[in-house]
């Protein structure tokens, strides 16, 4: 007799384990490292998150402040870690999908 | 009766019921069926089970390449021999009464070789397509053909013995009201039939000559398109056709029934009892592995084929 | 009447492009061909060209699967060059973080095994389990591969008192669901039937060529890189090498499953024994010169990481050996004498990751072609 049996009934009889993504969704946990955001207010325009980007996703605007290009940022939280007035917040954002390459930035 | 209406009430039965669109969308229905009760016992959702019209639906948009190595015509024409040749077998299966639409012919025999023709199809398809993939597929479906024909004709030749020799579908199915399924009285047969079902319908374990991760889809590797819709179609009104050809020979075929006072055509009984077949090939197909093509041949001649002779043997001796 | 079947680049089987020729009789296997090369991205000339900090998340791309165990060699060998040594809570936590992942890569094998010999079912409910897994990874160090843990001089994560509670429930259950799975590989008829005696590697023949990790294993090699050459933490746990006899693709699959529950034991520990301390100290920018090899024990056997440094602060030059680039030669033994049914099975048995693994291309000087070494070329060559 097939090993399975047992787990497959079990299976039938219970709610599936998949989420109906877009209405059901999950939450990420808390050190999630999504979309980063800078607070302009807090930033001192010192740069270092420019430099420290592995990428190179940040460049800085004309008010020297940071701008994410999120199609070339790996999401790996070192600018977070990097600025010293803790400017930079890892957000939950997760879906970042955009119909225009040009619209990919956060500020 | 008067002649126009002879040939009008053939010609509904030919392409309405149950002839080309009862047996396609019972068919899709069956395969959408089959896919969500597997899906759900895979702990996943699954799709819904109208998925098979779309999908057919999408194939007939897509474009219908011939390759430029393969035989032309009868790479072209496989998929309507396999096509029509089941549409006669739905016709000749006891549907909605004892007496199936077209009772002229229809008789035990022809049913079991006619059942052969879409493997036929599906076979000369792999071997005009010029792929290795689609040779290597119909080697391995000429084996396993060979493996569960045994069994298949030894069970159904039970079945004509204790039904007093009758080879009618019309004869067994009276057989049984009067006397009771034939599953009670031939269980070991009516096993025996059960495990063939997967082998010719070409379920898990016994997709071997369709095998996704060995030869990507085997015989019919190279057909998309339209084509390959239609050998779709085919494929699961065989289904169908299996389910209904084991209704009628071990579960009583459709019969109609009174409950509480209310008439239940017997087109229903006949739904029912082919989806409790389908229900336990899905089973089969969700719990297993594939099985290596020497493994089935020795798996159907030997301990099918076994239980299958004792059963025969024990009717015509007692 | 022999003909070719090719498999891949492209091929249900394979989950990554790699392109197989299989001379066959009927169903029988006479001669085999492959060649590599569809996945390789030049990543050891990247490394040439960024500072070792970037470099680490370099290195922790070339692998999907096994990003985290990459990540972990890498920056031990760059602090083997830097003469920096992380603090000993650092090195519990890379511990944990590979064994966490080697759990799921060896889940991920057997949903991989399950679906190659057709048993779709076992193949959802081995990456059902293996979800539960990803979410603890996701909720120590904020994603599900890439985990951006490691830095030089120590880790950028941290195993906190609240996440204890879901460490311990998802240990359980993945006890529990392991010792089933390896109850329904090694008894189930139609599995055995499939994996019992295929694909066959000896132990002579696994010593002879040099293959690594659970596939030697399976061959009755007891060799671990956790115990014979520590890394991380291992110095101070103690593992327990699970070996097998035969060396077909059941004993593959007992291997990595009674690794699973080994894992499971080395996560209670550790997490049980995390020292106090710091999560990482300073490290230098510019790395002294030198040169350092590093070998730890990926999910799929041993990885070599070697850099090179001349004192600047990028690498001069930086090589990775990764354990399938060693298992290659394993294939074509196992796979001779087989069927066209075992080949799928075979080539998983031995966990290939090739995206791993390309890293052999030839530039003719003169000519400045690229060519790729097919594998009759490579032997002429060793011959020469």
């Amino acid at each position: 007799m097939p090993k399975l049996i047992p787990d497959v009934l079990k299976n039938l009889f219970s709610k599936p384990f998949t989420l109906k993504y877009p209405f059901e969704k999950r939450e990420p946990p808390e050190n999630f490292r999504g979309k980063p955001k800078v607070d302009r207010e807090k930033c001192v325009s010192c740069g270092l998150c420019e430099r420290i980007c592995p990428p190179g996703a940040i460049t800085l605007d004309d008010e020297e402040k940071p701008v994410f290009d999120l199609g070339i940022c790996i999401y790996c939280a070192e600018c977070v870690d990097a600025c010293p007035v803790e400017a930079i917040e890892k957000t939950k954002e997760y879906e970042l999908g955009v119909y225009d390459r040009s619209k990919a930035i956060s500020k | 009766m008067v002649l126009w209406a002879e040939v009008l009430t053939s010609i509904v039965k030919f392409l309405i019921f149950p002839g080309i669109v009862f047996s396609f969308v019972v068919g899709l229905f069956f395969e959408g069926i089959d896919r969500k009760i597997s899906a759900h016992m895979q702990h996943r959702i699954g799709p819904p089970i109208w998925q098979p019209f779309l999908d057919v639906g999408k194939l007939f948009t897509k474009e219908d390449i011939t390759p430029s190595n393969a035989e032309g015509w009868l790479f072209n024409f496989a998929p309507y021999l396999g096509f029509g040749a089941i549409i006669t077998v739905m016709l000749m299966l006891p549907v909605y009464a004892a007496q199936p639409a077209f009772s002229a012919a229809a008789d035990l025999i022809v049913i079991i070789y006619l059942l052969n023709i879409p493997a036929l199809a599906i076979m000369l398809a792999g071997v005009s397509s010029s792929s290795s993939f689609g040779t290597v597929g119909t080697e391995r479906y000429v084996v396993q053909l060979f493996a569960f024909e045994l069994p298949f004709i030894i069970a159904s030749l039970t079945v004509a013995a204790q039904a007093n020799w009758t080879l009618s579908l019309e004869g067994i199915v009276a057989y049984q009201q009067a006397n009771g399924w034939l599953l009670w009285e031939l269980p070991l047969a009516a096993a025996a039939i059960l495990l063939v079902a997967p082998g010719k319908l070409l379920k898990t374990p016994f997709d071997i000559p369709e095998a996704e991760t060995e030869i990507v889809y085997g015989p019919l590797t190279e057909y998309s398109g339209p084509k390959l819709a239609v050998f779709n179609v085919m494929e699961n009104i065989k289904i169908l056709a299996v389910a209904g050809f084991i209704t009628a020979l071990f579960l009583g075929g459709p019969t109609a029934h009174v409950i509480a006072g209310v008439q239940i055509p017997a087109i229903v009984d006949f739904l029912i009892k082919t989806i409790a077949i389908l229900i336990l090939i899905t089973l089969i197909r969700t719990v297993t592995a594939r099985l290596r093509i020497h493994q089935a041949l020795k798996f159907y001649w030997g301990f099918v084929a076994i239980i299958a002779l004792i059963n025969l043997v024990y009717v015509m001796v007692i | 009447m022999s003909f070719v079947v090719p498999v891949g680049p492209q091929h249900p089987a394979l989950e990554e492009p790699e392109h197989f020729r299989f001379t066959v009789e009927g169903e029988e296997i006479v001669d085999v061909d492959f060649r590599l090369g569809y996945m390789h991205r030049g990543i050891e000339k990247a490394f040439e060209e960024k500072s070792f900090p970037r470099a680490l998340y370099l290195a922790e791309r070339i692998c999907g699967i096994c990003s985290g165990i990459h990540s972990i060699a890498c920056v031990e060998a760059v602090e083997e060059l830097a003469g920096v040594e992380a603090p000993r809570r650092a090195r519990f936590l890379r511990t944990v973080l590979a064994e966490l992942e080697r759990v799921h890569s060896h889940l991920l094998w057997a949903g991989i095994a399950a679906h190659e010999i057709g048993f779709m079912t076992l193949f959802h409910l081995t990456w059902r389990d293996r979800e539960h897994v990803l979410d603890v990874l996701e909720m120590l160090t904020g994603n599900r591969v890439n985990y951006a843990a490691n830095k030089i001089g120590g880790v950028r994560f941290d195993v906190e008192p609240k996440h204890l509670g879901k460490i311990s429930n998802v240990l359980d259950d993945l006890e529990e669901d392991a010792l089933r799975y390896m109850d329904v590989f090694t008894s189930d008829r139609t599995i055995t039937a499939r994996c019992e005696g295929e694909g066959v590697l000896s132990k002579g023949e696994a010593l002879r060529l040099a293959t690594v990790g659970p596939t030697a294993r399976a061959s009755g090699v007891d060799e671990d890189m956790r115990r014979d050459d520590p890394f991380a933490a291992y110095g101070e746990i103690d593992v327990d090498v699970k070996t097998a006899e035969g060396g077909d693709v059941l004993a593959n699959a007992e291997v990595r499953l009674s690794e699973i529950l080994e894992s499971i034991n080395i996560l209670r520990n550790a997490v049980e024994q995390l020292p106090e301390g710091p999560l990482s100290v300073d490290a230098p920018k510019k790395i002294p010169e030198g040169q350092a090899t590093n070998r730890v024990e990926a999910p799929r056997g041993e990885l070599l990481y070697h850099f090179k440094s001349d004192g600047g602060e990028k690498p001069s030059r930086g090589k990775v050996r990764t354990p399938t680039m060693a298992n290659i030669p394993a294939i074509i033994e196992k796979l001779k004498g087989e069927t066209i049914a075992e080949i799928p099975i075979v080539v998983a048995s031995i966990d290939p990751c090739f995206c791993c693994t390309e890293r052999v291309q030839i530039v003719d000087k003169n000519t400045g072609k690229t060519q790729t070494l097919t594998k009759k070329e490579l032997r002429e060559m060793r011959e020469e």
